[in-house]
């Protein structure tokens, strides 16, 4: 073991999934088995750190001011789909179930966990429904009790009128997100959303 | 339902344990601290995936040892032999059925009941309203998926509620985990209600038959607030809140909510006597296996810890002529009770070790 192999081991071992058994593994293949693909990870790294950020609209990846999703006119439907987190707004878009456009909070509500209504990206959505973009919300949040006490508090926050309020329904996991569900399952809870106002 | 094999891996101090159960009369003898009630408390495990003794399941674990594995083969009036392993390790715990890994736990909850007496069980009446409350939730639970997820939604908002109260979170905030808390909350009032009236009935006559001479007990649900409707609690949290601000905590509700055994009319906590108190926790575990059969069509297995022994040989008599569906019983004491009509098939307990010793009528 050298300094460098430690300190490389050390970092993979923090991403999620990967045990002390496969950072190991992942380190040796790059640094021993195929030396030659570490030239190609780096610089992907590199090129991801430097250009990847936070769409100034709706929280999604970006690699200029907007996600392509918000760059795109034809999405501008003012219907926006309010997710949790960016993986749920990668199983909604791999579903083709829904047209319009996203809003990502990047978590819900969980004082447990230190989780307040500050440290969501909520003041960019009140924004978007007071400039007249989001004229209906879709509230794709999970439904546990944490993302439906997210979903209270957003209608709390968000003016009486003017906006009509969603959420989708049935048909998704007990406590789990859209992430876990399937194209068709997403689909059916999109089409059955019921009015949340 | 019958266990028809019990095989234990670094289980507290079950190094290594397979015990083939023959019969329905099960005795396992030995002095205490040896094993005899960790073997009850691994086979209990079956009904709720969970310690009878309210135990962590890292606790559970040997000392030393990666985790604890406890494999059961069943006989099951519905499900046919059945084959059950549950594997603990300190970040939680997996299931296995039909060597099938369980992806929900709650859809396991339930199917095999087991019922626990224990020596333990005078605190009972004595001890706090959360030692009632707890077994009144599990009796509940076990047979009532909703029950359970109302149970769990309640309790996950509760301490979303009290961790608010604590950082003097948004009125906003609290009203969005009240109302969550709310729905709930009035599920699990409804439905205690309604249990608490069926169990009054089991345990009336369960009681009546270890005890014929004149004595009538009851068993009520007595909660902290009666609450009819989940908009009723909402307001009633919206209320409560600048209290429960300076409390930083969450002052009433169904989680305050307790459970009364009457004798004659009167509380038993501080009317009944010694014997009397026994006798009525018996009866309260009996009423449970009834209700667990009434409710699933399984004869739970009668898990005895320590009780046994304490009773005198008439009511033993009585508690063996009370048992409904010849259950199986798996029962431990410092000796197996003489004489009183069951043949035992007996395992010695010594030192983490559990060896089959020969029958004893
Ligand atoms: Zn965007």
């Amino acid at each position: 073991m050298t300094p460098a192999l430690e300190e490389l081991q050390k970092q993979l071992k923090q991403l999620p999934g990967i045990g002390y058994r496969s950072a190991e593994r992942l380190a040796l293949h790059l640094l021993v088995e195929r030396p030659e693909r570490l030239p190609g990870l780096v610089a992907a790294l590199h090129e991801a750190a430097r250009s990847v950020r936070r769409c100034g609209r709706c929280g999604n990846l970006a690699e200029a001011e907007l996600c392509p999703i918000c760059a795109d006119a034809k999405r501008a439907t003012g219907q926006v789909c309010v997710v949790e987190n960016v993986p749920d707004l990668a199983a909604l878009e791999r579903s083709s179930a829904f047209r319009g456009r996203y809003h990502v909070l990047h978590g819900k509500l969980s004082p447990i966990h230190g989780v307040g209504p500050d440290q969501l990206n909520l003041a960019t959505l009140l924004e978007r429904v007071a400039t007249g973009e989001a004229r209906e919300l879709i509230l794709a949040l999970s439904n546990d009790v944490e993302g439906e006490a997210t979903c209270h508090y957003l209608l709390e926050c968000l003016p009486k009128s003017g906006v009509k309020v969603m959420r989708i329904g049935f048909g998704l996991p007990s406590g789990g997100g859209v992430l876990y569900a399937d194209p068709t399952t997403l689909k059916s809870a999109l089409d059955g959303r019921r009015d949340y106002s | 339902m019958r266990f028809r094999q019990i095989s234990l891996q670094n289980f507290r101090n079950l190094a290594l344990v397979s015990a083939e159960m023959a019969g329905r009369r099960h005795f396992l003898t030995g002095a205490n601290g040896q094993g005899k009630t960790n073997f009850l408390e691994a086979a209990g495990l079956v009904t709720a995936l969970r310690s009878f003794r309210g135990a962590d399941p890292r606790t559970m674990i040997a000392f030393g040892q990666p985790q604890a594995d406890a494999a059961f083969v069943l006989e099951h009036e519905q499900l046919g032999e059945s084959r059950l392993t549950l594997t603990l390790t300190p970040k939680g715990k997996a299931v296995a059925w039909e060597q099938t890994n369980v992806a929900r736990l709650a859809d396991v909850i339930g199917k095999f009941p087991t019922v626990v007496l224990s020596s333990n069980d005078n605190q009972f009446l004595r001890g706090a309203p959360s030692v009632r409350r707890r077994w009144f939730d599990l009796t509940l639970a076990a047979m009532d998926p909703e029950y359970l997820a109302a149970l769990q939604s309640y309790h996950r908002a509760l301490a979303e509620r009290n961790s608010l109260l604590k950082t003097h979170g948004s009125p906003a905030e609290l009203a969005a985990f009240e109302r969550e808390m709310a729905g709930p909350a009035a599920i699990l009032v409804a439905k205690r209600q309604a249990g608490a009236a069926e169990l009054d009935g089991f345990f009336l006559a369960a009681h009546a038959r270890l005890v014929p001479e004149g004595e009538t007990a009851g068993l009520a649900y007595v909660p902290d607030e009666v609450i009819a409707s989940a908009e009723q609690m909402f307001a009633s949290l919206a209320q409560a809140r600048s209290r429960d601000h300076l409390l930083k905590t969450t002052e009433h509700g169904p989680h305050r909510d307790d459970l009364e055994l009457g004798l004659n009319g009167r509380p038993a906590k501080q009317y009944a006597s010694e014997g009397q108190q026994r006798c009525l926790v018996i009866a309260l575990r009996l009423a449970q296996s009834a209700y667990f059969k009434a409710k699933s069509g399984v004869t739970p297995v009668l898990l005895c810890d320590d009780v046994l022994g304490e009773l005198d040989p008439v009511r033993r008599a009585r508690f063996w002529a009370s048992l409904d569906g010849e259950p199986q019983v798996i029962a431990t004491g410092t000796s197996p009770p003489e004489r009183d009509g069951s043949e035992w098939q007996v395992f010695r307990v010594a030192a983490g070790a559990i060896t089959a010793g020969t029958k004893s009528a």
